[in-house]
């Protein structure tokens, strides 16, 4: 890897610590998947998460998007 | 010294009980006629609470606004909506403005707040609020405030249920503890304008019109609940007078609703009406009635469907614009017009002829943006609701179709405006629902936007 390389992956990544014991559960789970790393496993779940959160900036969640459909229901504004 | 002004909304209270039926028995409300001004409003295109609500607020009109009702249908979908909510009304509302010049707003449950928005003070979400966990304040912190004062805060009741009495206790519990909220509010926070919208007066209306209107068809005399409206109506009369000593001198009250109602005659089964017409074609009837969304509809042989609601909405099966559209782009307007004329042929179960309005979105929403249905229907002028449920085996229904339901809506609401330093005592003539937004903002005196649709209601300044 020549500097240039190093710099440009410094800048993209960085390291967060995570329990020994998590970190070994993880690298145990990731065996025999299509994940090459702790690393990329968990950058997958974060993005997860975070895609999650990002939906709930939405007005309604899915589940509170039923529950006002089904009171609107009951209040005679929609069939 | 500016103005301040209280905004006190009871939905969809009409004219025919505030200004005459119950007139005598609400002091507080009389005073404020017999020293104020105040006339009935006409409402939106339909008169339905989202969005007529936020028209007022904005003084823009549904068109501008692009909200039509409390779903939309998604475009180019059958079956999939989406649900009116506070982020979807990209117009400034009247607390924006006043927001913006430093005035202190306080608005509760002005639909559709929710999800709810920042303010320039407090802000309590309106009844689209999922659950009371959901953060349906602003400030954050405001919902806690409110636990403590009031416990469980209700932000509305289930009015289609034959448990009367449970209803009747729960409409009190809600509206009691809005009231004290509201009371809280005006007192522990710096206000320059305030609104609130109680939605208990529709709901007891919906619930309870059958019992106190004689010429309702499932009118009983000396019924147990002959009084329930009028009581309620004493009630909130007697909180509003609580709320009127808690102003000064500088404060306008205005009472406002967002439509009115009346008695129901029935429902009326649209969807199976376009049946009959071959309009609409089911791949299998239906055993037990079922929404449109779960019967089985040959799309490809249909060429309009029908949605249920306090008026009708219709929906056209366009080649090029729904899926399995049939009705060629070419031949819209004559089929548009052949069902127009086919509706208000349409007569009631007796044969008597219905006084049935059916307008298109150019008449009524001139540019108007967004998802709205091809055609509006009021129904015998709204005395019939439309049920979009298919498998009744008939066309009118003497009851809802989805749980008892006594009242529709009806055009007209109330306006009342009282200033404390003007005695005027006079009856004027209809206003717009636009009138209010500009007038709020003479009062306070800003000017009004030049977008703003609506008119200043001059009888109040003389």
């Amino acid at each position: 890897m020549t500097e240039s390389e190093k710099t440009t992956k410094r800048k993209k990544f960085t390291t967060i610590s995570i329990p020994t014991p998590l970190f070994k559960k993880v690298k145990e789970r990731i065996k025999g998947t299509g994940f090459t790393s702790v690393s990329s496993y968990v950058t997958y779940v974060l993005r997860e998460i975070v895609a999650e959160k990002e939906e709930e900036e939405e007005p309604f969640t899915k589940e509170d998007e039923e529950r006002v459909k089904a009171r609107l229901r009951a209040l005679g504004y929609i069939d | 010294m500016s103005k301040k002004v209280l905004i006190i909304g009871l939905d969809a209270a009409p004219p025919e009980l505030v200004f005459e039926a119950f007139y005598e028995d609400l002091p507080n409300l009389r005073y404020l006629m017999e020293n104020g001004v105040y006339a009935r409003m006409r409402s939106t295109h339909p008169p339905i609470t989202i969005p007529a609500w936020m028209v007022m607020v904005t003084g823009k009109s549904m068109g501008k606004l692009g909200l039509y009702g409390f779903r939309h249908r998604r475009p180019g979908t059958y079956n999939d909506i989406w649900i009116a909510h506070s982020l979807a009304v990209k117009e400034k509302t009247v607390w924006d403005i006043l927001g913006e010049c430093k005035k202190q707003v306080v608005v509760i449950g002005v639909p559709p707040t929710y999800p709810p928005k920042p303010v320039n003070g407090q802000l309590i979400s309106c009844f689209i609020t999922p659950t009371t966990e959901k953060d349906y304040t602003y400030p954050k912190e405001l919902k806690r405030e409110i636990q403590e004062k009031v416990g469980e805060y209700l932000i509305d009741v289930v009015f289609r249920t034959e448990q009367k009495d449970r209803l009747l206790e729960q409409l009190y519990e809600m509206t009691e503890k809005r009231f004290k909220v509201i009371e809280y509010l005006m007192t522990h926070k710096p206000w320059d304008f305030l609104i609130f919208v109680e939605i208990g007066v529709d709901r007891i209306q919906h619930a309870f019109w059958k019992f106190f209107d004689k010429q309702h068809h499932l009118y009983q005399a000396g019924n147990q609940y002959e009084n329930a409206v009028k009581e309620y109506y004493e009630f909130l009369d007697e909180k509003i007078g609580k709320l009127l000593r808690l102003t000064d001198s500088d404060t306008v009250i205005i009472v406002v609703s967002d439509h009115g109602a009346k008695r129901m005659k029935g429902a009326f089964c649209i969807n199976e009406w376009l049946i009959t017409k071959g309009y609409l074609t089911l791949k299998k009837k239906p055993e037990n009635a079922v929404s449109l969304e779960k019967a089985e509809v040959n799309w490809s042989k249909t060429k309009a469907w029908g949605w249920g609601g306090y008026h009708a909405r219709i929906f056209f099966n366009v080649r090029g614009r729904e899926p399995q559209g049939v009705i060629e782009p070419e031949n819209f307007d004559s089929f548009r017009k052949q069902l127009i004329e086919e509706i208000r042929a349409i007569r009631g179960p007796n044969g008597e002829p219905w006084d049935t309005e059916v307008y298109t979105p150019e008449e009524i929403y001139p540019n108007g943006k967004g998802d709205y249905p091809d055609l509006t229907v009021y129904l015998d002028d709204l005395s019939w609701r439309s049920a979009g449920t298919i498998g009744h085996n008939m066309l009118y229904l003497p009851e809802n179709d989805k749980g008892p339901d006594d009242a529709v809506h009806s055009h007209h609401g109330i306006f009342i405006l009282y200033d404390p330093n003007k005695k005027i005592g006079k009856k004027i003539p209809d206003i717009s629902i636009l009138d209010v937004a500009p007038t709020v903002l003479k009062i306070m005196g800003l000017s009004v936007p030049s977008d703003m649709e609506g008119h200043i209601v001059k009888e109040a300044f003389t």
